[in-house]
C-alpha cells in the first residue's frame, strides 16, 4: 500500500485507487457501526472524522463536528484546558489520558454533562500526529453493558471494604462518649460522697472501683478494635487532589437519573498534591456528589451540581486545600443539621445513615475537616479540607 | 487562689460527657461552667476569664481546634486542655502545635483529668519536667530523629524515605523510643515531646 504514504495529486492507477476506496468504505462502515463513539483529532485538537455513535451520544451532527475542537465535547474546565494539555504533550510527552484511558465528563450540545470512559490512540500518518479517542457512554441508558457493571461493582466493593473499617471506627468514636461520662460520673459519686463527709460503705466503694474497671475495659475493646482496622487500612500515596476529584465526580454520575442535572467542575490551577487514601477520599466526594444528586431529585429546577477544589490562600502555617460539592437541592432542616454526622441519623427510607458519619471518619484520619453550611438561595455545601504536602515532602515521598 | 474560687470552662457538645465531667471536676473542688458550643464559651471569656478551658475537638460549628484559634486571636491567653474520642498523631500534634497545655484521649480517669488540669494552673508550666529531659537525652541521635519526624505527624513510610531505612525499622526505633520515654501510646509521646520543647519541623 504505498499509494497511501505517497499524497499527491498525481492520478493513481485504477487498481490502486479502488483499493483506497475499498479501505475508506471499510473504514466508513466501522466508524458508523461501531457501538463506542470513535473521533479523530488533529494535533491542534481540530476534530476530523466524528462517528455515528458520536453524533448519538453528543448531539452534534458529523457536519456540526468536523472543522471544530474537540473541547467543544467537554465541560469547562477541560474545555478551557485541553488545548494546553495538547501542546503539554506535544512538548513533553507527559501522558493524561493518552494510552490510559479513564473515565471523564462530556458534554452534549444541549450543555448537559454525562459520565464517559475514554480511550486515546495515538497514530503517525504521513508525517501527521492524529488522536483516536474511543468513547463509551457511562449513563443508565447503557446500564446493561457490561463494563458499567464491572465499574459500579468495584466500587461497591471497595465501598464496603472501606465501609466496614469506616463504620467501625465511626461507632467506636460515638461508645468512646458515653464511656467517658460513665466513668467521670462514677468517679464523680465518690468524691462527692467523700467531700460531704461522710465514708463510704467498702461493698459500695469496691462496686465502685469495679465499674471503673469494666468502663476501662469496654474503652480498652473499642481501642483495641480500632487499632486492629487501622492496621488493616489500605495504604496511602501521593496524589494529585485535581485527579482523585475528578475521577469520583465521573463515578458519582455513574447510573444517576437523568434528571437535567448540570454539573460543573472547578479544579485548582495548581495541582493539589495530598498524601491520602485515594480509593477513601473517592469515596467521600462520590458520598457527597451522590447525597446532592439524591437531594436534587426531587427539588424543583434549576439543579446545579458543582463540585470545586481549590488551594485557599493560608491563613496560618499549615496549607491546605478544599475540595467543595454544592447542590440547588432543598437545603437541611436545622434538627437535621444538627445531627448531620452522627451515625444512624438518616433522612432516607433506606440507608443506615452512615454515609456521612463514615465519611467524617475518613476525613479526620486523614488530619481534615469536614462541614456543610446553608447557602445563600437555595441548597447546600458540603467542604472538606486536607493537608497539603510541602514541596519537600512531595520530594521526599 | 482557694479552688472554688478556680473556675474551669468545659466545651463539649455531648450532653452526657458535659454533665459527667462538670460533675467530676465540681467534685474535686474547682467553679465549673459549661457549655455546649465553642461560640458560646468564647463569649463567656469576654465577661469572665476562667483559669483553664476544657474543650472537646469535635464539635459542630466551630471544633476545638478553630476555638484554640480564637482564643489565640483575641489574647485569651488561658491555658486549654483538649479531650478527644479520636485520638490520632496528626490531630495531637495540631492541638499542641496550636498551644494547648494538654491533649487527653477519652475516656480519661479522674487522676488524669485532674492532674492536668492542676498542672496547667502551675505558674511555671511550660518549662520541660526534668524527667522527661533525662529520657530524650537518653535517645540515640537516629531514635531522636525518628521522634522529630513523629512528632511531625509523618507515618512510618514518610519516615523511612526520608531517613533511607526500611519502614520495618522505623517500627523498632519507635517501640525503643516509645520504651525510653515510657508512654503507652503515639499521642501520648507525640504531646510529651512537644511539652518538652521539642518543635515540630515545618
Amino acid at each position: 500500500m504505498d499509494d497511501l504514504n505517497d499524497g499527491d495529486d498525481q492520478p493513481k492507477s485504477p487498481v490502486t485507487r479502488s483499493a483506497l476506496h475499498e479501505r475508506e468504505a471499510r473504514l466508513r462502515s466501522i466508524l458508523e457501526t461501531a457501538p463506542d463513539a470513535i473521533i479523530v483529532i488533529d494535533d491542534r485538537g481540530i476534530m476530523e472524522s466524528y462517528s455515528s455513535a458520536a453524533e448519538r451520544l453528543f448531539g452534534f451532527t458529523a457536519e456540526e463536528a468536523i472543522g471544530q475542537n474537540v473541547s467543544i465535547l467537554m465541560p469547562a474546565p477541560y474545555r478551557e484546558r485541553h488545548n494546553g494539555y495538547l501542546n503539554q504533550y506535544l512538548k513533553t510527552g507527559e501522558r493524561r489520558i493518552i494510552g490510559i484511558g479513564r473515565v471523564v465528563v462530556g458534554r452534549r450540545k444541549d450543555g448537559t454533562t454525562f459520565p464517559m470512559e475514554l480511550a486515546v490512540g495515538e497514530v503517525m500518518i504521513e508525517g501527521r500526529r492524529l488522536f483516536t479517542g474511543f468513547i463509551r457512554d457511562l449513563t443508565e441508558r447503557q446500564m446493561n453493558e457490561s463494563r458499567m457493571q464491572e465499574l459500579q461493582a468495584e466500587l461497591l466493593h471497595m465501598s464496603r471494604v472501606s465501609d466496614v473499617g469506616q463504620m467501625a471506627s465511626a461507632i467506636a468514636h460515638e461508645l468512646n462518649q458515653p464511656l467517658t461520662a460513665i466513668l467521670n460520673y462514677v468517679q464523680a459519686v465518690r468524691r462527692i460522697v467523700q467531700r460531704a463527709g461522710m465514708s463510704i460503705p467498702p461493698k459500695a466503694s469496691e462496686a465502685m472501683d469495679k465499674a471503673v474497671v469494666q468502663a476501662t475495659r469496654a474503652s480498652a475493646i473499642v481501642q483495641h478494635l480500632r487499632s486492629f482496622i487501622r492496621k488493616g487500612e489500605t495504604e496511602r500515596g501521593v496524589e494529585d487532589l485535581n485527579k482523585v476529584v475528578s475521577e469520583a465526580t465521573a463515578l458519582g454520575l455513574v447510573g444517576a437519573k437523568e434528571t437535567g442535572i448540570s454539573v460543573r467542575v472547578e479544579l485548582s490551577a495548581e495541582p493539589p498534591i495530598v498524601f491520602v487514601d485515594k480509593v477513601q477520599i473517592q469515596q467521600v466526594v462520590f458520598n457527597l456528589v451522590r447525597n446532592s444528586i439524591e437531594a436534587m431529585s426531587e427539588a424543583p429546577p434549576p439543579r446545579n451540581l458543582m463540585v470545586a477544589v481549590l488551594i485557599p490562600e493560608s491563613r496560618d502555617a499549615e496549607p491546605i486545600a478544599e475540595v467543595s460539592v454544592t447542590d440547588s437541592g432543598p437545603g437541611l432542616a436545622p434538627e437535621i443539621a444538627q445531627k448531620l454526622f452522627q451515625p444512624f441519623q438518616t433522612t432516607k427510607e433506606k440507608g443506615m445513615g452512615l454515609g456521612l458519619s463514615i465519611c467524617q471518619s475518613i476525613i479526620d484520619a486523614h488530619s481534615g475537616r469536614l462541614s456543610a453550611s446553608p447557602n445563600g438561595e437555595r441548597g447546600v455545601t458540603f467542604r472538606f479540607s486536607l493537608p497539603l504536602l510541602s514541596q519537600d515532602e512531595t520530594n521526599a515521598s | 487562689m482557694r479552688l472554688e474560687d478556680t473556675l474551669v470552662y468545659i466545651v463539649d457538645d455531648d450532653d452526657a460527657v458535659r454533665d459527667a465531667l462538670s460533675l467530676l471536676i465540681e467534685s474535686a473542688g474547682y467553679a465549673v461552667e459549661a457549655f455546649e458550643t465553642a461560640i458560646a464559651a468564647l463569649a463567656a471569656c469576654q465577661e469572665k476569664r476562667p483559669a483553664c478551658i476544657i474543650t472537646d475537638i469535635r464539635m459542630p460549628e466551630m471544633d476545638g481546634l478553630e476555638f484554640q484559634k480564637k482564643l489565640a486571636e483575641e489574647r485569651i491567653g488561658v491555658p486549654v486542655i483538649v479531650i478527644t474520642g479520636h485520638g490520632d498523631v496528626p490531630l495531637a500534634v495540631r492541638a499542641m502545635k496550636a498551644g494547648a497545655a494538654d491533649f487527653i484521649e477519652k475516656p480519661f480517669t479522674d487522676d488524669a483529668i485532674l492532674g492536668s488540669i492542676s498542672t496547667s494552673l502551675e505558674p511555671d508550666r511550660g518549662k520541660a519536667d526534668q524527667a522527661v529531659v533525662e529520657r530524650l537525652d537518653s535517645l540515640t541521635p537516629r531514635e531522636r530523629e525518628v521522634l522529630e519526624l513523629l512528632v511531625f505527624g509523618h507515618q512510618n513510610k514518610v519516615i523511612a524515605h526520608r531517613l533511607d531505612i526500611s519502614p520495618r525499622t522505623v517500627e523498632i526505633h519507635r517501640a525503643r523510643v516509645m520504651e525510653k520515654m515510657k508512654v503507652r501510646s503515639l499521642p501520648e509521646l507525640v504531646r510529651t515531646a512537644i511539652q518538652a520543647g521539642i518543635a515540630p519541623q515545618s
